[in-house]
C-alpha cells in the first residue's frame, strides 16, 4: 500500500453521486456499476479521467469507515456474477428491509430466512413458509398476503425464487452476514474454498465439507478428476463453468449455465 | 455432518426463546417499527456503550461527556429502553451478549461518534423514505441526546451528510424542530439515472414550477388549472402518463417538499394556492425555470426584465451561500485526511 494513495480519502461531487445512487438502487451488479460510474463522471468531473473501479471504491470507503458503511463485493452463489450493496457494518439486524416492509413482513422475512439457513439445500418451500404465518408479530396476515410479500422480496432482490422454492438473494447475503452468522451461529454453513457464508452449493457426499458452486467453478477448473479437497473422494457433481465478465456482458445471459449450475438439492 | 432434525429443533427453540425474551426487554410496545429495528441494532452490539452516549431521561447529563471509552458492561441504563428499565440484567442470556465486551475492547468509540453514525444511519433511512425528521421522534427513537450536545451533534451529523454523501439537512421549522435532507448535488434533471418513474413528472414539475414563479412567486390552484388543462390535464380526469394530476400536485408533489399548498388567506369559500416548496428551491434555480419558461415562448430569460432580474438575484444568493459552504467542507476534509494518514503511516 502507497502512502501516498492513502492520502485520498476526499469526497468529490462525483464520489457522492455515485454514492448516492448506490444506495437508491440496493444492489447493482458490477457492469451496472461501471456504467454508472462512468455517468457520474461525466455529469460532475467530464474531463477528468474515470478511476479505475477498485481504487474508486476503496476512495469513498476510506472515508464512509468512520460511518460504519461500505460498498461491499460480493458474488452470486448461483453463477458468480460480481454485484455491489451499500452496506450497514454496524447493524445486526434486518433493519436495512425497514424502509420497504412493515413489521409483519419483516417478521416474514425472518422466518424465511431461518428455514433457508436451516435447510440442506439452502432452499425452504413456499409451503413451509406460509405456514408459519400465523406464527408473525404484527398485525395478522393471510397466506394469500403472504404469497404477495414473497414476491416482493423476490423483486426488491431480497429472496430469489425457482421453482416455488425461496433461497437468499446475493444482497441479501451481502447485508445480512454478519448478521446471520451471529444469529445462527450453529446452523451456519461455510465455503471450504472462501470461508464466506454458503446457503447453496455444492457438498461432499463422504465428508460433508461444502463450497460454493463460483468457487467449485474456480478450484476444479480445467481438472479431469476432481476430487475433494479435503477428503480426496472423487467429486461427484457436475463442474460448473467459470463466470467470464467478458463474454457475458448482458445480465441473464448466462441463464444456459443456470441449469448446469444448479445441482445438488433434495 | 449434517445435523439431526432433534438437535436442529432444540437449537432452534433455544434460539427463539432468546430471540423472544431479549425483544420483550426491548420494550414490545416499540412505537415505530424502525425505531425498534435501530434499538434492536444498536444495542445488541453496544450494549454497554449505548448507556455511555444516551443519557437515561431522569439522570446524568453530568455523566454523559466523561465516558469517552466504555469498558463496564453493566448494562445499567441501556435508556433506549424507556418501558422495561428493570429487567437489564437478563440481556446476559443473549447469545450474543457474549460478544459486546469484546466489541467494545477494540471499538473505543467515544459516545459522540456513535451518536453521531446512528443519527446518519437513520436520516439515511428518512432520505430514502422521502420523510421528515421530527426531533422529538428521533431522540424517543434512536438516542437521546442530553439538551447541551444537541446543537454540535446534530453540526457533525449534518457534516457527514454533507460531505459524505452531498446531503444537505436543512431546517424546517426552526420551532418545532423539523428537519428533512435534500440533495446538495448540481441539479441534473435531464439525467435522472436511477428515478425512472421521475422523469415524465418532472417535466409536470416543471412547468407548474413556471406558473408559480410567473405569478409573482405564488399561484393560484385556479391559474395552474388553466395552463395544465391546455396541456391536457384536468382535475378528476386520469391522465394515461401522470395518472390523477390533483393527487400529484396535493399530495406527491407536497408530501416530497416540491410544492406548498396552502389555503388563500381569509379566503371564503376557501381557494388554495401553490407556492414553490423548499426542495424545489434546492434543487434547481430560478433561473433554471425561467430558462425553461423562455424556451417554451421560443425566447430568452432577458425578454422577461423583472423575472430576470429577481433570477439573477437570486443566483447571487445562492453563489454566497455556496461559498460560505465550500469553506466549511474544506476544512472537515482537512481534518479527516489528516487523520486518514496518521492512521495510515504504518506500512500494510
Amino acid at each position: 500500500m502507497q502512502g501516498s494513495a492513502r492520502r485520498t480519502g476526499v469526497m468529490t461531487d462525483v464520489h457522492r453521486r455515485f454514492l448516492q445512487l448506490l444506495m437508491t438502487h440496493g444492489v447493482l451488479e458490477e457492469w451496472d456499476v461501471k456504467r454508472m460510474q462512468k455517468h457520474c463522471y461525466k455529469v460532475h468531473d467530464r474531463n477528468a479521467t474515470v478511476d479505475k473501479l477498485e481504487d474508486f471504491i476503496n476512495n469513498i470507503n476510506s472515508v464512509l469507515e468512520s460511518l460504519y458503511i461500505e460498498i461491499k463485493r460480493g458474488v452470486t452463489e448461483d453463477d458468480g456474477r460480481p454485484i455491489y450493496a451499500l452496506v450497514n457494518l454496524a447493524t445486526t439486524s434486518v433493519s436495512k428491509m425497514a424502509t420497504d416492509f412493515a413489521e409483519n413482513e419483516l417478521d416474514l422475512f425472518r422466518k424465511a430466512l431461518e428455514l433457508i439457513i436451516d435447510s440442506e439445500s439452502g432452499f425452504a418451500s413456499s409451503t413451509n413458509i406460509l405456514n408459519l404465518v400465523d406464527q408473525l408479530k404484527g398485525k395478522k396476515m393471510k397466506k394469500k398476503e403472504a404469497e404477495l410479500v414473497l414476491q416482493k422480496f423476490v423483486q426488491n432482490k431480497w429472496l430469489i425464487e425457482k421453482e416455488g422454492e425461496f433461497t437468499l438473494h446475493g444482497r441479501a447475503i451481502l447485508e445480512m452476514e454478519q448478521y446471520i452468522r451471529e444469529t445462527y451461529p450453529d446452523s451456519v454453513k461455510i465455503c471450504n474454498i472462501c470461508h464466506s457464508l454458503l446457503i447453496q452449493g455444492q457438498s461432499c457426499e463422504t465428508c460433508g465439507i461444502r463450497m460454493h458452486l463460483p468457487c467449485v467453478a474456480k478450484y476444479f477448473r480445467s481438472n479431469a478428476e476432481p476430487r475433494c479437497p479435503h477428503c480426496n473422494d472423487y467429486w461427484p457433481h457436475e463442474i460448473p463453468e467459470v463466470f467470464d465478465p467478458e463474454k457475458e456482458r448482458e445480465p441473464g445471459i448466462s441463464k444456459s449455465n443456470r441449469k448446469s449450475l444448479r445441482s445438488r438439492r433434495h | 455432518m449434517p445435523r439431526g432434525q432433534k438437535s436442529k429443533l432444540r437449537a432452534r427453540e433455544k434460539r427463539h426463546q432468546a430471540q423472544e425474551e431479549l425483544e420483550s426487554l426491548m420494550g414490545a410496545q416499540a412505537t415505530t417499527r424502525m425505531g425498534r429495528e435501530f434499538r434492536l441494532s444498536s444495542s445488541a452490539h453496544f450494549s454497554s456503550t449505548t448507556q455511555s452516549s444516551t443519557a437515561a431521561e431522569t439522570t446524568s447529563n453530568t455523566h454523559w461527556p466523561q465516558r469517552a471509552t466504555c469498558t463496564t458492561t453493566t448494562a445499567a441504563a441501556v435508556s433506549n429502553v424507556r418501558a422495561n428499565e428493570s429487567t437489564n440484567n437478563q440481556m446476559e442470556e443473549r447469545p450474543r451478549s457474549s460478544q459486546a465486551p469484546a466489541a467494545t475492547e477494540h471499538m473505543t468509540r467515544s459516545p459522540l461518534d456513535e451518536t453521531v453514525f446512528m443519527l446518519v444511519h437513520y436520516l439515511l433511512y428518512k432520505y430514502q423514505k422521502k420523510e421528515i425528521i421530527i426531533k422529538a421522534d428521533m431522540l424517543r427513537d434512536v438516542v437521546h441526546i442530553p439538551r447541551r450536545y444537541f446543537r454540535e451533534i446534530m453540526k457533525k451529523v449534518s457534516d457527514h451528510l454533507e460531505m459524505v454523501f452531498g446531503l444537505d439537512l436543512k431546517e424546517v421549522d426552526p420551532d418545532r424542530r423539523i428537519y428533512f435532507l435534500i440533495n446538495k448535488l448540481v441539479p441534473t434533471w435531464d439525467t435522472k439515472l436511477s428515478d425512472d418513474r421521475h422523469v415524465p413528472r418532472s417535466g409536470l414539475l416543471l412547468t407548474i414550477l413556471s406558473v408559480i414563479l410567473s405569478k409573482g412567486n405564488c399561484a393560484t390552484e385556479e391559474q395552474i388549472w388553466q395552463v395544465l388543462n391546455v396541456m391536457g390535464l384536468y382535475e378528476g380526469r386520469r391522465h394515461f402518463i401522470f395518472g390523477e394530476p390533483k393527487k400529484i400536485l396535493t399530495q406527491d408533489f407536497v408530501r416530497e417538499n416540491y410544492l406548498q399548498y396552502q389555503q388563500v388567506p381569509n379566503s371564503d369559500p376557501p381557494c388554495y394556492q401553490f407556492l414553490w416548496g423548499p426542495r424545489a428551491h434546492a434543487e434547481t434555480t430560478k433561473m433554471n425555470v425561467l430558462d425553461f419558461l423562455a424556451k417554451i415562448y421560443d425566447s430568452v430569460p432577458s425578454a422577461f426584465p423583472a423575472w430576470y432580474e429577481e433570477a439573477l438575484r437570486d443566483e447571487e444568493e445562492r453563489a454566497q451561500a455556496k461559498a460560505a459552504a465550500r469553506a466549511r467542507i474544506r476544512a472537515m476534509a482537512n481534518a479527516h485526511s489528516k487523520a486518514m494518514c496518521s492512521r495510515s503511516s504504518h506500512p500494510q
